[in-house]
């Protein structure tokens, strides 16, 4: 098929609190509609199957590969991506520790290192070293040895408890 | 004194990177651009007969197709012999050459365009043992070059003859490595835009090298080199990875320009990147050594292979660190050394994190430990007796008397840190006592030659310039490649100049900007970039000087202090001025702010005959201690931790120099269990991070850094180098543990469940119908998809019946398979449907909706209550992205043999409820499954629910054990299910045992059943199933290639399995 034949769907859904209303090809993953339509960069491709998690959003609250989700499965959902994560020019807890504990190198991973790491905050805020290591489980990393990154997570979940009492 | 040196500094392009900004290659976008896609070769080696690319040319959308006939300048390139065509002429040399490349308005339509150039072979047998490639009688890989040995390097030093002579015993040894894949995250990208300003072009992209990448583009094109500005997009890992490959990328994009005069992006998938991307070279090495019987080496003698596959590239670099470093941080009287690079037809190797030394520092750490056992003394006093000392002669003849010898002292530390002697002991003693789980500890020690040696000229330049308000803008001659080199130079310049870190802006390098500062590779980004940068500060020091001298009251810049952004007198602190000020009143006075460093290496030598010489400048040292457990059963190493030790001559960024160590051992301990990048026929079998398995965050547990300062003459603050020595001594320490753990020597890395267990590498073996990739696309990537939501159950029903619509549920698997096939796929999203996302209890068990997702179930309490099995395998499948999506339907109707779901179901007797528009029929799972994916379902049914009947008793004990090759988002080897309940006696009156990825399809095993009913559960009735298991994989599996390893493993799992059972219920 040319693309000028490709099925089309008329997508709504909402991307970091944004409502979007968009037309797209079916084969079009969410990771392209990122991407390429919304100019939303900061969620990176590493593999293309669900394998390095380098393209990691969250959706409907939980952690998911966008290069295994089609346009059809997005529908109605609310997707947050990284560029989500600053708020009014200040970063988030997650985003300062991975500075300050040198969790970031080439930095490629660390959108996606982010979200998973968000994800699992928001659902379990005084996580175990084991429990952290499962959510990032999906998310590799090739320049860090991913101890740093740990430590960040275990930073920033100490900081959030601190300023939720 | 308010240093930054040393300090833990945040890194200064830190803020694009956590909020998603920062631009990499693939993030680029210009007006008008174009999309490129390469063609590759279908076969390893042939001459092509016919390339027609009439049809491809016909598709809509494509722009242009560059063929070799279209190159305008030199069609071959290669850093020192040009024996690569980034577009192949009239033959092909392995598959990762490419014959076209096109340029279209869509990546998918450039794709198709490839897809549809069709090529006609005449088929050469591939070369592909190195072995037999250097024999006389091989074909050869270039007839142009006359031989497959591409390169030899001799060493001589003393007599070795006579060094075997005083010797007391003498041994030899092969070692082998494999193949490693640098797995940056990021695939490379490289955008080519026309420059109308010079003719010529700009490059963008994921560039290690820009100086070299526009050296080689001009060479392709045939322009002069200020024709081609190349600007290093952020960088999303490299590790050496990044140079060749990415330059002859950007040679296929610019061609692509010159035909369309457009920009034009060419992205790699990893697939691509896989297949055509360079490695680490494979060795196999020879030792030969003599040594007295208290240790003391007399003679060594070394012949090394190494595999450079198609193409040269920078095995002449690579080879040549390897014939410095090969006898190790040893001094040895007597030795001759021997490497060769030589051709084969398959990927080609080139630079990787270590750069030849990995390879030979396993083999020769490997070597010092059996030598130490052999004369009966501990691996730390081998290497006490022989090790550098202040003085030492190399084997290339230099005496180590420029710098700080101290390989002594790191390894001193590194056995304190690591608590090494007593742990020893320790280890052994335990492991007298344990039958599965064998503890070990191994060392290794490296010297290492800092930045480019003798190998090329080495120099590197800097440009500092303080803006009017003292702002300052740096610029180098070497990258940034994620390694932190910006903060590091900035640090430096911050430093020099007394001013804060923030004042300072790191410039996006550009070729046309500073001159060539040589690649940043061989570690020498700190050292050399970091004097150039020295330099560059100093000069501009001096200039400020000359305008504040008088107001400071001082003649000399010698009688000032520049710290906390203040210039003070040093004798009288209260005559300072700001440094902004300074900077504007230089400013004012016409000074020139903008200074140039140029920082060229001390001298080496090298004599091409003897290799002997000055190799490098200086040398750091290094010991790493290893920490693995061993599972005896299934030859699975786990690294327990690490102590890495390591002289960098002075830390510049804390935070950095720690970094390197967590993420270059991380590679180093991939590189010695895992990463097993697997080429079969030349064909490329690793193809993507699914089959080729680097080190998730499971498989890292403890990583402690011991850096080890001792400042260098000739290094920024005497600062020297850290980012490859973290990686190159892992490998060797982890084997130098796991021989420890096992009792026996080991001589070739990855150490694999297979290489563990059978002592080979197991590889399933290719068809030769598997060597052409007709009717698989060439380039994984969704295309050519329907989508529709059924509003419910019976609407989903109808489309499967009526359009032939297949169900996508979390699409984990729908979604891999798609990318492959180049049929057209119709897709119905299920997910959403009610009663398929539910999960239900009633007196006679558990119905589990087929979209219901693993996470759904793992959350689940009843479930954990009622189905502990299932609830554990469940948790191991792929990561929790994958279990937050994936269904426990798809796992069940894809039927992957690995499916992790079904064993512990056939377990518990589940039952599915399949439905169609016109029936409803339900079946067991166990009779469901008829194969590797292959089951029951007719074409128009969906499968709708798992039933999962409540078991006649309560209190079932149960086991579950799961292999996979590393800790995390495995693609499950073999996994074994126990369900056994016992009665008031003790006696066994029901027991369930399930193979995963062992037999045709995952099954009760009556076998074993048979043999525990009715028993009590004892050592001898446990040990009883042997016998039966045994001859039922026998008959069942007993001619596949991975029977092998296979069998005696599954018996072990097993029973351990079944003891782990005897065990609970003795407890109970």
């Amino acid at each position: 098929l040319a693309a000028s034949e490709e099925e089309m769907i008329a997508l709504k859904f909402t991307v970091n609190q944004q409502d979007i209303e968009i037309t797209v090809p079916d084969s079009m993953r969410l990771l392209d509609i990122l991407r390429e339509e919304l100019n939303l960069t900061g969620t990176k491709e590493g593999c293309g199957i669900g394998e390095c998690g380098a393209c990691t959003v969250i959706m409907d609250g939980a952690a998911v590969n966008s290069c295994l989700i089609l346009a059809e499965q997005c529908q109605g959902s609310r997707v947050e991506t990284v560029e989500n994560l600053e708020k009014d020019k200040i970063l988030s807890q997650l985003q300062e520790a991975f500075l300050e504990n040198g969790a970031v190198q080439c930095g490629f991973c660390t959108p996606g290192m982010l979200m998973s790491a968000k994800a699992l905050l928001a659902q379990n805020p005084h996580p175990s070293l084991e429990e952290i290591k499962t959510a990032l489980e999906g998310n590799l990393c090739r320049c860090t040895g991913y101890v740093p990154i740990i430590e960040s997570v275990q930073k920033a979940a100490e900081k959030l408890g601190k300023d939720a009492k | 004194m308010n240093s930054i040196i040393g300090q833990k500094v945040k890194r200064i392009d830190g803020y694009e990177k956590v909020t998603g900004k920062a631009v990499y290659g693939d993030d680029l976008k210009f007006p008008g651009m174009l999309h490129a896609a390469v063609r590759y070769a279908d076969i390893p080696a042939g001459k092509i007969t016919r390339l027609e690319t009439d049809a491809a040319a016909n598709i809509p959308g494509v722009k242009a197709i560059a063929l070799h006939s279209d190159i305008p300048g030199s069609d071959k390139v290669g850093p020192i012999r040009q024996d690569y065509l980034p577009i192949v002429k009239d033959e092909v040399f392995f598959t990762g050459d490419v014959l076209a490349v096109v340029a279209a308005e869509t990546k998918e339509i450039a794709y198709q365009a490839t897809e549809a150039i069709q090529v006609t072979y005449e088929e050469f047998e591939p070369v592909c043992n190195l072995e037999e490639a250097v024999k006389p009688e091989s074909r050869l890989v270039h007839p142009e070059y006359k031989s497959n040995i591409m390169v030899h390097y001799p060493l001589i030093k003393g007599d070795i003859r006579k060094g075997f002579s005083e010797s007391d015993k003498v041994i030899e040894r092969t070692y082998r490595t494999g193949y490693q894949e640098h797995t940056y995250i990021e695939p490379e990208s490289v955008t080519a835009v026309p420059d109308p300003s010079t003719n010529g072009f700009k490059i963008y992209g994921s560039i290690q090298n820009p100086y070299t990448t526009r050296k080689v583009v001009a060479i392709f094109m045939g322009l002069k080199l200020n024709q081609v500005n190349v600007i290093q997009s952020t960088l999303g890992g490299s590790f050496g990875g990044k140079d060749d490959i990415v330059s002859n990328m950007a040679c296929r994009a610019a061609i692509l320009v010159y035909k369309t005069e457009k920009p034009v992006k060419l992205t790699y998938t990893r697939e691509n990147s896989m297949r055509e991307s360079y490695k680490r070279h494979p060795y196999i090495m020879k030792y030969k050594a003599g040594f007295t019987k208290t240790g003391k080496l007399k003679a060594m003698q070394i012949n090394i292979l190494a595999e450079c596959g198609a193409y040269s590239s920078q095995t002449f670099f690579v080879t040549w660190r390897s014939v410095v470093q090969a006898t190790g941080p040893y001094q040895i009287e007597n030795v001759q050394t021997d490497i060769k690079g030589v051709y084969t037809n398959k990927p080609y190797t080139a630079a990787f994190r270590g750069f030849g030394s990995p390879q030979i520092i396993f083999a020769q750490e490997s070597l010092m430990d059996e030598i130490a056992q052999i004369c009966g003394i501990s691996p730390i006093e081998i290497r006490k007796i022989n090790g550098y000392k202040q003085g030492s002669i190399t084997a290339s003849g230099q005496v180590l008397d420029q710098h700080k010898v101290s390989l002594q002292q790191v390894m001193q530390k590194a056995a304190h840190k690591a608590n090494f002697t007593p742990k020893y002991k320790q280890f052994q003693a335990k492991n007298k006592k344990t039958s599965r789980y064998k503890l070990g500890i191994g060392l290794a020690c490296s010297f290492r030659g800092c930045s480019l040696g003798a190998e090329g000229t080495d120099a590197s330049s800097a440009i500092v310039s303080v803006q009017a308000d003292g702002s300052v803008i740096l610029l180098s001659g070497v990258t940034e490649n994620g390694q932190g080199l910006r903060t590091t130079l900035s640090q430096i310049a911050a430093e020099i100049l007394g001013i804060d870190l923030n004042q300072i802006t790191f410039l996006q390098p550009q070729t046309s900007t500073i001159n060539d500062g040589g690649p940043t590779v061989a570690s020498r980004g700190t050292i050399v970039g970091g004097n150039a940068t020295i330099k560059a500060a100093n000069e501009i020091k001096k200039r400020i000087f000359s305008v504040i001298k008088d107001e400071l009251k001082v003649h000399k810049l010698e009688q000032t202090v520049w710290q906390n952004g203040r210039i003070f007198n040093k004798q009288d602190k209260k005559l300072s001025i700001n440094f902004n000020q300074a900077a504007e009143k230089a400013y004012f006075a016409g000074i020139n702010l903008s200074a140039y460093g140029w920082f060229k290496a001390p001298e080496v030598s090298w004599e091409e005959e003897t290799g002997q010489g000055i190799a490098y400048f200086t040398y750091v040292y290094g010991c790493q201690i290893v920490e693995v457990k061993l599972d005896t059963f299934t030859g699975k190493i786990s690294v327990e931790k690490i102590t890495a030790a390591h002289d960098v001559g002075k830390v510049i960024n804390r935070l950095g120099a720690e970094g390197q160590v967590y993420g270059g051992t991380t590679q180093g301990m991939g590189y010695g269990v895992m990463e097993d990048f697997d080429v079969q026929r030349g064909i490329v079998k690793s193809d993507n991070v699914d089959q080729y398995l680097i080190p998730t965050i499971k498989d890292i547990k403890e990583i402690q850094p011991v850096l080890v300062e001792n400042p260098d003459k000739y290094g920024p603050f005497g600062a020297k180098s850290i980012g490859e020595p973290t990686l190159e001594l892992t490998a060797a320490a982890t084997n130098n543990a796991y021989c420890m753990a096992s009792g026996q020597r080991s001589y070739r890395i990855p150490l694999t469940l297979e290489q563990v267990k059978l002592g080979k590498n197991l590889k399933k073996p290719v068809r030769q119908s598997e060597a052409s990739h007709s009717g698989k696309k060439l380039h994984p990537r969704l295309s050519n998809i329907k989508t529709i939501t059924p509003v419910n159950l019976a609407e989903a029903l109808r489309l499967i019946h009526k359009q032939k619509f297949q169900p996508l549920a979390g699409g984990t698997d729908v979604i891999v398979q798609a990318r492959k096939s180049n049929k057209p796929i119709k897709l119905m999203y299920i997910a959403k449907i009610e009663e398929l996302g539910k999960i239900e209890f009633s007196g006679t068990g558990c119905k589990i909706g087929a979209a219901v997702t693993f996470s759904q179930i793992l959350e689940n309490k009843k479930l954990q209550k009622h189905l502990p099995l299932l609830i554990k395998a469940c948790s191991l499948i792929g990561s929790t992205q994958i279990r937050n999506r994936a269904t426990i339907g798809g796992n069940i109707v894809n039927a992957a043999p690995c499916a992790d779901s079904v064993p512990p179901l056939i377990a518990y007797g589940a039952k599915l409820k399949l439905q169609s528009a016109q029936n409803t029929r339900e079946m067991l799972l166990a009779d469901f499954i008829k194969g590797s994916y292959n089951t029951q379902l007719l074409p128009d049914e969906l499968l709708t629910h798992i039933i999962v009947p409540k078991l006649p008793h309560p209190g079932y004990f149960y086991s579950y054990f799961q292999l996979g090759r590393r800790e995390a988002v495995n693609i499950t080897r073999m996994s074994v299910s126990i369900l056994v309940h016992l009665n008031e006696s003790g006696i066994v009156d029901d027991c369930r045992v399930v193979d995963g990825s062992l037999f045709k399809k995952p099954q009760r095993i009556k076998a074993v059943e048979e043999v525990l009913l009715k028993q009590k559960l004892s050592k001898d009735i446990i040990a009883a199933v042997q016998q039966p298991l045994s001859q039922k994989i026998e008959d069942e599996i007993g001619g596949r290639w991975s029977a092998e390893y296979k069998k005696p493993v599954f018996i072990d799992i097993c029973q351990d399995a079944l003891n782990d059972i005897w065990q609970q219920a003795r407890k109970k």
